[in-house]
């Protein structure tokens, strides 16, 4: 008697709200009534089978209306956790606030992108710069500007990092949308109403646990990934030298036909190495010779890395891998308690 | 379109004319191995095979009834209509739940396309403009000649559109990941041709008959959850998937700005004059129109993985942890999990 008081308390909350609820609530009563249906058959026939089976059904219905009260009390904490004001005033739920984490995120490296495209460009139109000059088929040419060819290399390799981190975040974009749109308003009812036949229980267990795990996880993610950050920037002590917004380096302009080579070379060497001054050119180089500009460029590039570092690494990397692995953990875990025990290592490799 | 496959009349035919009678053979000749068995028994008054053939006459019933219900859910599922489910969800459809499936892979593989499409123009345009040299005379006279090339010659060669290494590394891996998720969608959608030409319905007749054989019921009822995952719960995902192809493959950039002609347009004496007279031609020649948009190819490459890699996976996951529930069924353990591990 008291467990079908308790079944009875949680009808209404699952018509407590609309979207998702209703369909839910639908599934469970159409289920209800075939186990009722299926029961009566067994008792008015004498079929113990029958009687077994339908008890057996009601115990897994009952724990689906336990996944779904949990789920409607766990969502309500969450965005209530993630639409508090000492997070995000201005967010009204938390997939909308995971939305806007990762268009940040992808704003920020696709302007880091950019900057990297800008100063490529540059770069390379000045070390493309050859001289020549002849008379009578007499003459030399000659390329004094190969200098600034050695900064393509770390550029090409930084674009590369960059286009892949873009193309992370912009694929978490893209799902952070089908989950604001579909999650819980689409897959979760269909995962309950499929996990209420005995024979695609398995897949409406894995679409129950696969809309759970994007409504919730993946936002999460997102949103613990930007506090992460957010709360190393705010840390002026161990962010020291870390900007959120990686800017350009500008460079001196190439003279082809300038020859003269970098006097001091050894001081050169050593200044960059020491990393004096992050950020400026060392007034030791010779910034009037082709090689100084070339080195100067490298050594401002060199002070700006660790703007490149947080925006791709923490920002685009460990956030996106952070809420990825959040959400394949859930989804691992939830489809146990739903009672779908699928491995999911497939879609964990993607991560 | 798949009702040609397997809700056409074609398909009925190999339904009735193949699968049906291959069935009722496949039981004929188990009830036939149950009886003599179960003679045997009576012969030899060996209660084991008696107790064998009673057990096994019941399996067979079991199985036979499976079968049907498969039956039934493929002949269900060609007449549902995938628009009005649409409508309950807010969501857009059409065909049948097979029809839907095989849309959403079509139309995740043509999305892939179209991002192989728009990174390859990009990557072309971007090789072309990094390796257009410009000669710039010394004392220049206008953009193009200058003193310096007239006696003797006095010059500095540059390529004054730049470098495009940065750029072209981040495109580079886009186009690796498009074709990826190009290959991966065709992939997905060639098991759902396998699928629909019929291949897993010569699983049931099959099915029936190794699941009342000696030592063979879990092959046999893995035949029968093959059949039913691979019938049943693998194009439901993909349909269901398909209702949301809105919002996954929804193109980030404009495709009509995007070719697939190895130069752009034709280059006639006068064009190439004017290329040789100015950067600027060459480049709007490719970027004319505002397609210089790595940022929106990247995201293109993105989208593309996870319509076309992503969510097939999810509905493959889903159809092989139903082989093992539906094996559950029959009193059977069988993990088909590691198959995943191919994709």
């Amino acid at each position: 008697m008291k467990k079908l008081m308790l079944l009875l308390l949680m009808v209404p909350l699952a018509f407590a709200a609309t979207g998702w609820e209703p369909i839910a609530a639908m599934a469970i009563f159409i289920s209800g009534t075939l186990l009722a249906a299926v029961y009566i058959v067994g008792f008015g026939l004498g079929i113990s089978e029958l009687q077994m089976i339908a008890k057996e059904e009601l115990f897994q219905l009952i724990a689906l209306l336990i996944i779904i009260a949990a789920l409607t009390g766990t969502n309500g904490i969450l965005n209530g956790i993630s639409t508090n004001a000492a997070f995000k005033s201005d967010a009204s739920s938390m997939q909308d606030l995971g939305l806007d984490v990762v268009g940040t995120w992808n704003e920020s490296l696709s302007t880091a992108l950019g900057n990297l495209a800008t100063m490529d460009k540059a770069i390379s139109i000045e070390g493309s710069a050859g001289g020549q000059c002849s008379i009578l088929g007499m003459g030399y040419s000659v390329s004094g500007c190969g200098g600034y060819s050695m900064l393509a290399t770390p550029l090409s390799m930084a674009g590369g990092i960059a286009g892949f981190a873009v193309a992370e975040v912009s694929a978490m974009e893209r799902l952070l949308e089908i989950t604001k749109k579909y999650a819980l308003s689409f897959i979760l009812p269909l995962g309950i109403i499929l996990r209420t036949f005995k024979m695609t229980r398995g897949a409406g267990g894995f679409l129950i646990a696969l809309a759970v795990s994007m409504h919730i996880m993946l936002p999460a993610g997102a949103i613990f990934g930007e506090m992460l950050a957010v709360t190393f920037l705010d840390d002026s002590a161990a962010s020291a030298g870390y900007e959120d917004d990686p800017g350009t380096v500008s460079m001196g302009t190439c003279n082809p036909l300038e020859t003269e080579s970098v006097s001091g070379f050894k001081s050169m060497t050593n200044s960059i190495l020491e990393a004096d001054g992050p950020g400026l050119p060392d007034a030791s180089i010779g910034s009037g010779t082709n090689d100084g500009k070339a080195m100067n460029a490298y050594k401002k590039m060199r002070a700006k890395l660790k703007d490149y570092l947080f925006t791709m690494l923490i920002r685009a990397t460990l956030g996106p891998v952070l809420a990825l692995l959040l959400m394949m953990s859930g989804l691992r875990a939830l489809s146990a308690i739903a009672g779908a025990d699928v491995d999911v290592s497939a879609i964990s490799r993607f991560v | 379109m798949a009702a040609e496959l397997i809700c056409g009349p074609k398909f009925g035919s190999f339904l009735t004319t193949t699968i049906i009678p291959i069935t009722a053979y496949a039981t004929m000749a188990t009830c036939m191995v149950i009886a003599a068995s179960y003679m045997l028994g009576r012969m030899l008054s060996n209660p084991k095979l008696t107790l064998w053939s009673k057990t096994e006459i019941v399996q067979l019933f079991v199985s036979l009834a499976s079968t049907l219900l498969i039956i039934m859910v493929v002949g269900s599922f060609c007449n549902v209509n995938m628009s009005e489910v649409a409508q309950i969800f807010g969501a857009s459809g059409s065909g049948n739940i097979y029809d839907a499936a095989k849309g959403y892979l079509s139309d995740a593989a043509l999305h892939a396309h179209h991002a192989i499409t728009v990174v390859r123009y990009q990557l072309q345009g971007y090789t072309v403009l990094s390796y257009f040299n410009a000669l710039k005379c010394e004392i220049p006279m206008g953009d193009s000649t200058g003193l310096g090339c007239f006696f003797g010659q006095g010059s500095t060669t540059m390529q004054p559109l730049g470098g495009y290494g940065t750029v072209m590394a981040a495109l580079n891996f886009a186009l690796n990941s498009s074709l990826m998720s190009f290959f991966t969608a065709m992939n997905f959608a060639f098991i759902l041709m396998f699928v629909y030409r019929g291949f897993a319905f010569m699983f049931l007749p099959l099915g029936i008959f190794m699941r009342s054989m000696p030592y063979m019921r879990p092959f046999g009822s893995l035949m029968i959850a093959v059949s039913f995952s691979f019938l049943i719960v693998y194009p439901l995902m993909l349909a269901i998937f398909g209702l949301m192809s809105d919002v996954i493959l929804k193109e980030p950039v404009d495709m009509s700005k995007y070719h697939e002609k190895a130069y752009p347009d034709h280059e006639g004496a006068e064009e190439l004059a004017t290329s040789m007279a100015g950067e600027a031609y060459v480049h709007d020649m490719y970027f004319g129109d505002g397609q210089d948009n790595y940022v929106g190819a990247l995201n293109f490459a993105a989208t593309a993985f996870i319509g076309g890699v992503f969510f097939p996976t999810v509905a493959m996951i889903a159809a092989i942890a139903s082989v093992a529930y539906v094996a559950r069924l029959y009193g059977d353990e069988i993990d088909l999990s590691r198959l995943t591990q191919l994709v």
